[in-house]
């Protein structure tokens, strides 16, 4: 047999297999993982164009004007430089206040006029309180913030889909292609094939990579499309006409590089051990604690390449506990080729060593 | 050890505490051999260990020479009708053989006409594009068989493969048999009901408690049995009816019938002559689901052979 032949056997194989695993009723909650961030930035991209289109029906001010708003205004002067507000609204506010009389504190209640409008100047909406009819305060703030919500997808895609999502996805897909058959009792099928457990092996892999990769590179890229779809005028046609599709392409790949290097840990984990929920949470351990290794360690864990792929740095919380601080932190960035070429070499160690667990496998279905 | 000879030296198998197979040498050459043996008896573990889904813990298997730690030459010239049930979810019969046999290197072109002539062989050409998990046990068990005979492959492995099939389809089944083996393959295939095989094999081998007890042409062992009537169960849609056409054409000395359970008990002396008139009757359109013996006949081999402990 040659090489050649194998390799076709094995592309066979994940041809066969990949259809099951698309299909699998088992693994459906893996679809539930994959497609939550896009569906959180589709429920967010219609509430934001729903504001916008409220806030425009209710006219449109010139931003400079906005600009011109001082505190210390009064109402009258406000309104005649912008106009009838959005929204208006008037209450009495009272509040206690202290005055020393004859060398004594006399606190007595004052009941003050209190007046909020909005306005909208075609990105922001803009809150102005009053008190006393005199403009107390200015609150600004973008309906359609892109700067920030590239962060937010940053840091769902980092903290969420890589490090959650993808981890438990891929222990959902590739436990699946031994552990799950044994369950079913249709592992035979396979073993009786005129193929080496080697080529097996790859073909089994090659199968849930595919699956895995398709249904959360997938799940990332109609994401990154709900999260750009409400920016898609002036500043989101500039970004995917720049870096955009760069951008997409290493979430996609970062996503695909995830699925490798967990998948090839779990099949390896389904072939060795009986119950994979201990590997597994031994290596959600492993990875968490990924900042605290010392560098050569580092480069043992999936998360340290998968970092690397990643397009735009997670932001971090400043007021976040430090020890979640040093969770998160991450890596030493790598150049992303390198991480490429290391998650690809990570994964062919680890099948590697899972050969010698597939060449000792029996069928032992009353057990399993 | 002989490239023509299916080899089991000294073989061990356990199962944890429990023996699967123990000690076995055994030298199996072409033609059809039956290996019987009541429930537990290690008739499928010796099949799994030849075809390498378990792994022994002691001793040497070679099947024309191959070891069955080589599947790719191996499962080459072996096809393996497994006892295990259940099939792939998504698969058709027809889907079923073909996958089996792009696994080979065929081109999908020839891959589907094989499939096509080992469904044909088996008699599941109409129900070939229906899903697996539709079929009856017996289409079932004559897919697993389409499956193993689809490569033509010289060692033909079959665990219980006349399980569950009716008179007219066990009878072609039968035949498939006999024609492969006189085509100088090696068959190989289980049975717990020692007079199911004992008159298509060329060799019985006897199993008993995962060793072997006995080996050879038994058919005169099984003679010495033969005064003792044996019992059938045959379940069919009108027992009452198919009781009056046994009275008429069988060799029987008793037929009760099991209204209840849509099923009638027979007590032949002559079970050739008795399996004939069910064929004919099954043919003639009796509708007949199954027939399975009711009485203790292969404990009684056991019994003789190895003194009462089986």
């Amino acid at each position: 047999m040659t090489a050649r032949f194998r390799l076709r056997q094995a592309w066979i194989i994940a041809r066969l297999e990949v259809r099951r695993l698309f299909l699998s009723r088992r693994g459906l909650w893996v679809y539930g993982l994959a497609m939550l961030p896009a569906a959180l930035f589709l429920i967010h991209g219609i509430d934001v164009q729903y504001r916008l289109g409220q806030s425009r029906r209710g006219g449109i001010v010139q931003p400079a004007v906005v600009e011109a708003l001082q505190t210390g205004m009064t109402e009258q002067q406000v309104i005649e430089m912008a106009g009838k507000p959005q929204e208006d609204r008037q209450w009495t506010r009272r509040k206690w206040e202290e005055r020393v009389e004859g060398g004594r504190k006399i606190s007595e209640q004052r009941v003050a006029p209190a007046r909020r409008m909005i306005y909208f100047d075609g990105s922001r909406r803009v809150l102005l309180f009053f008190e006393d009819g005199l403009l107390r305060d200015i609150n600004k703030y973008q309906i359609l913030n892109f700067p920030e919500d590239r962060e937010v997808f940053a840091a769902i895609f980092q903290y969420y889909y890589l490090r959650l999502a993808v981890f438990f996805g891929c222990l959902g897909v590739f436990l699946n292609l031994f552990r799950g058959e044994m369950m079913d009792k249709t592992l035979h099928f396979w073993l009786l094939a005129p193929a080496r457990r080697g080529v097996l092996l790859a073909g089994k892999f090659l199968a849930g990579w595919m699956a895995a990769t398709a249904i959360f590179a997938g799940g990332a890229l109609l994401a990154f499309a709900a999260m750009l779809w409400p920016h898609m005028g002036a500043e989101g046609q500039a970004y995917w006409q720049g870096p955009g599709p760069m951008h997409a392409f290493r979430y996609a790949l970062a996503a695909a590089a995830g699925c490798a290097g967990y998948g090839s840990l779990f099949l390896a984990a389904s072939l060795w051990v009986r119950n994979p929920i201990i590997p597994a949470a031994v290596l959600l351990v492993w990875e968490a604690a990924r900042s605290f290794l010392p560098s050569l360690l580092q480069k043992l864990t999936v998360l340290y390449y998968l970092e690397s792929l990643c397009p735009v740095p997670a932001p971090l919380d400043p007021e976040m506990p430090a020890l979640l601080r040093l969770l998160l932190a991450p890596a030493e960035p790598l150049d992303p080729w390198l991480a490429s070429a290391g998650i690809v070499l990570f994964s062919a160690v680890v099948l590697r060593a899972a050969v010698a667990g597939v060449r000792r496998l029996q069928i032992n279905y009353s057990t399993d | 050890m002989s490239a023509q000879e299916i080899v089991f030296e000294n073989v061990s198998k356990f199962y944890g505490d429990v023996l699967g197979v123990n000690r076995v040498d055994l030298r199996i050459g072409p033609g059809l051999t039956a290996i019987v043996g009541p429930n537990g008896s290690g008739k499928s573990t010796l099949m799994n260990l030849m075809c390498g889904l378990i792994q022994p813990d002691r001793g040497e298997i070679r099947v024309l020479g191959i070891s069955p730690r080589d599947p790719e030459r191996l499962m080459r010239i072996t096809g393996y009708a497994t006892q295990f049930d259940a099939a792939p979810r998504w698969a058709t019969g027809f889907d079923f053989v073909v996958s089996g046999l792009l696994l080979f290197g065929y081109s999908t072109a020839l891959a589907e006409r094989l499939a096509w002539a080992a469904l044909e062989r088996v008699g599941l050409t109409e129900a070939a594009r229906r899903k697996v998990t539709s079929y009856s046990k017996g289409m079932r068990q004559r897919v697993r068989l389409a499956q193993a005979i689809a490569h033509d492959p010289q060692v033909l492995v079959l665990d219980e493969p006349l399980n569950g099939l009716d008179p007219v389809v066990r009878a072609e089944t039968i035949a498939l048999f006999r024609q492969l083996a006189a085509e100088g393959r090696h068959i190989l295939l289980s049975s717990h009901v020692l007079h199911e095989v004992d008159s298509i094999s060329d060799r019985v081998v006897l199993l008993a408690n995962g060793s072997v007890i006995a080996e050879g042409n038994i058919r005169g062992v099984r003679e010495e049995i033969r005064e003792r009537p044996s019992q059938f169960l045959v379940r069919c849609a009108d027992p009452a009816r198919l009781a009056a056409l046994l009275f008429e054409r069988a060799p029987v000395a008793e037929v009760r019938v099991l209204e209840e359970e849509g099923a009638l008990l027979a007590l032949t002396r002559d079970r050739r002559a008795f399996s004939r008139v069910l064929t004919e009757l099954a043919a003639g359109g009796v509708a007949i689901e199954t027939v399975v013996p009711a009485d203790e006949n292969v404990h009684a081999v056991y019994e003789y052979l190895i003194g009462g402990s089986a």
